[in-house]
């Protein structure tokens, strides 16, 4: 079998996959968003009209929701990421045989359901939850703090938790390609630990960082599942509202048309951070 | 001579022993006996009313058709499902999501001189599956709204739907996710014509419901959370269904429903049968069963909720179901108001204002 024929047999299926449940639904979420409304047959030819643009351009807050949406993502990534990253160390450096039983306890957690994981907060956090009941019991607090759930912050610390080792997985991988003989070399000539992981270990893991970064913050920009279970009435994100429109609403032209502002939004973010960080240069 | 003659002709042929086929199959269904009637139906449902309990009868009756069901999450999801080419046979709106399925052809006029069970469904219920004077919808399961409140907690009482906005109750609120609910709890207490609802009345009910998620703790989606937040504590009165009242106070949950001044809301789940389905006289024996007894007493002794069918509300002796239905009441039904159907202007802009609520900074 030639090269051609072998390429075709490795690449067909995933392309017919990707084509079929990913690209064909975004064309005509696409398409959708440039329909007056839902009213006529699904597949009919309808008449462009920028009406769902219109609308959402006139509607601040939804704006301001993307931007608070954003950046609620950014500060999850960047905890995720600091906070995965002496997880990832440690597994690389310190883990030696016993890398792959630490990684199967790091992924444990995710043999359960996500949602089950997240209601698991709810009882951490909530007024006779674990936090509360513990903090009564030693008689910092007389009653319940209400703070601690059905907010922004409960949605941020959950989501945190969630990416935290998904996030350690690539900054892992970097870590361990590193060449051992540099530390060498750096100690020969005098490097100091804190100068060696300076110069050494933290630039050359830096691919991963920034790829664990992203693998956060695009799927968490538009995230509706943990906020509608631990935000409460104050915690909605932009995918919620989103949501809204396709579930709640029976309007998807006005969800398909905020879904695609969402779209560009994180395509121009992603977009502005690689030409900022350049990866090109660090992976070569 | 056109060489592709050959595969006409056959393809032809096939076609015509198919129909055939089908037709005498379709032809003969009618003396089929009930236990022996095979084929699929499938049905657009809510989570929770797919369990056998709520088509018992049916399953009964013709043990060998299959009933797959499809879980919609809202009646919004049903009907754009529906409208986007679901091939569901049946599928369940309730109270105001009927009026789009006439407007856009999507469901089929019910001929219900084939329902051997129509004859206990009363004529009030009746009249509200009716649009533009066809019966398009068959109602089934009923039900109540109004604020659910822990007496313990709120000793005082709640005798308005305003409780669910007063700053009183701060962080122990609990509203259903939902923008025509807001717009009818909002158009109780102002007095404003459900059906009417200006530009300036919408913008003042959206002010109102933003203001009000200070107060609000979380918007429930589902009912466990909203029975969760009560036997808890943290919620103290909440946008709620009988069937959570009767489920708490069944469990010893100190609640109560109020009988608000303004009226409590009445809504009704409905079944309808898609346009063109091609199981028609399947789902007719369905909607039939749906509303014959032993589905019915499931109705009412598992979820809680009202049947159509009168037989079935009558030999209602529980008195906690008795309370919750407001069976002891003989008035009950003039202090309710019948959610109204929406059109699709009101529809849009309703679930807009709610949007701009939860995402208002």
């Amino acid at each position: 079998m030639d090269r051609r024929a072998t390429f075709w047999m490795l690449y067909l299926p995933p392309l017919l996959w990707l084509g079929a449940f990913f690209l064909i639904p975004l064309i005509l979420m696409f398409a959708f968003s440039f329909r007056p409304d839902m009213r006529g047959d699904f597949f009919q030819l309808w008449q462009p009209s920028l009406n769902q643009y219109t609308k959402l351009i006139a509607t601040g807050s939804y704006w301001r929701l993307l931007g608070v949406s954003s950046l609620m993502a950014l500060a999850i990534s960047v905890s995720a990421v600091v906070l995965s990253f002496p997880i990832a160390y440690f597994l690389a450096f310190h883990g030696r045989q016993r890398v792959g039983f630490y990684l199967v306890l790091l992924l444990v957690p995710f043999w359960t359901s996500y949602l089950l994981r997240v209601m698991a907060w709810k009882i951490m956090l909530g007024t006779e939850g674990v936090i509360n009941s513990f903090l009564i019991y030693i008689n910092l607090i007389q009653e319940p703090l209400t703070a601690l759930l059905y907010n922004r912050n409960a949605v941020v610390l959950t989501l945190v938790y969630v990416w935290i080792p998904f996030a350690t997985l690539p900054i892992l991988a970097a870590l361990q390609r590193i060449d051992l003989s540099l530390f060498e070399a750096a100690a020969d000539l005098g490097a100091r630990p804190l100068h060696q992981f300076l110069r050494i270990t933290l630039p050359l893991s830096l691919p991963g960082v920034f790829a664990a970064f992203f693998m956060v913050f695009i799927p968490t920009v538009g995230e509706y599942v943990t906020p509608l279970l631990v935000g409460g009435s104050r915690g909605s994100m932009y995918g919620n509202i989103i949501q809204d429109f396709f579930t709640k609403a029976a309007n998807w032209p006005f969800g398909s048309a905020m879904s695609m502002v969402m779209l560009a939004g994180t395509l121009i973010l992603v977009a502005i951070a690689t030409r900022l960080i350049n990866l090109k240069d660090l992976l070569e | 001579m056109n060489p592709k003659k050959p595969l006409h002709n056959l393809l032809t042929g096939m076609f015509v022993t198919l129909a055939l086929i089908l037709s005498a199959c379709g032809g003969g269904q009618a003396d089929v006996p009930p236990g022996e009637l095979t084929g699929t139906l499938s049905v657009l449902e809510w989570a929770g009313y797919d369990a056998e309990d709520f088509w018992v009868d049916f399953k009964n009756t013709y043990p060998n058709v299959t009933v797959g069901f499809e879980i919609g999450i809202s009646d919004a999801d049903i009907y754009a499902k529906m409208a986007a080419g679901n091939q569901a046979d049946v599928f369940h709106p309730y109270s105001g999501w009927l009026q789009f399925y006439v407007d856009e052809g999507l469901v089929e006029e019910i001929d219900t001189s084939k329902l051997a069970n129509w004859d206990k469904v009363s004529d009030s219920h009746k009249k509200l599956g009716q649009i533009n004077g066809k019966q398009y919808f068959i109602p089934w399961d009923i039900g109540f709204t109004s604020v659910l409140y822990r007496t313990d907690k709120i000793p005082e009482g709640v005798d308005s739907w305003a409780a669910l906005l007063d700053p009183k109750y701060a962080g122990h609120i609990s509203m259903w996710d939902d923008g025509p609910g807001a717009v009818t709890i909002s158009s109780y207490i102002h007095g404003y014509d459900e059906t009417a609802i200006t530009a300036e009345q919408l913008a003042s009910i959206q002010e109102e419901w933003i203001a009000q998620r200070d107060s609000n703790l979380f918007y429930w989606a589902g009912e466990p959370e909203l029975q969760e937040g009560m036997r808890s504590g943290d919620v103290w009165a909440a946008y709620a269904w009988q069937g959570s009242y009767a489920l708490l106070l069944g469990e010893g949950v100190p609640v109560a429903y109020a009988n608000p001044k303004e009226g409590r809301n009445s809504w009704v789940g409905f079944y309808g049968i898609r346009k063109g389905s091609e199981n028609l006289d399947l789902a007719m024996k369905f909607l039939d069963a749906k509303l014959a007894e032993a589905t019915g007493n499931n109705v009412v002794n598992l979820f809680y909720y009202g049947h159509s069918n009168q037989d079935v509300m009558k030999s209602v002796t529980d008195p906690t179901l008795i309370e919750a239905f407001g069976l002891n009441d003989p008035d009950i039904l003039e202090k309710t108001n019948f959610t109204p159907n929406l059109t699709a202007e009101q529809r849009d802009a309703w679930t807009a204002m709610w949007a701009e609520v939860k995402a208002a900074p």
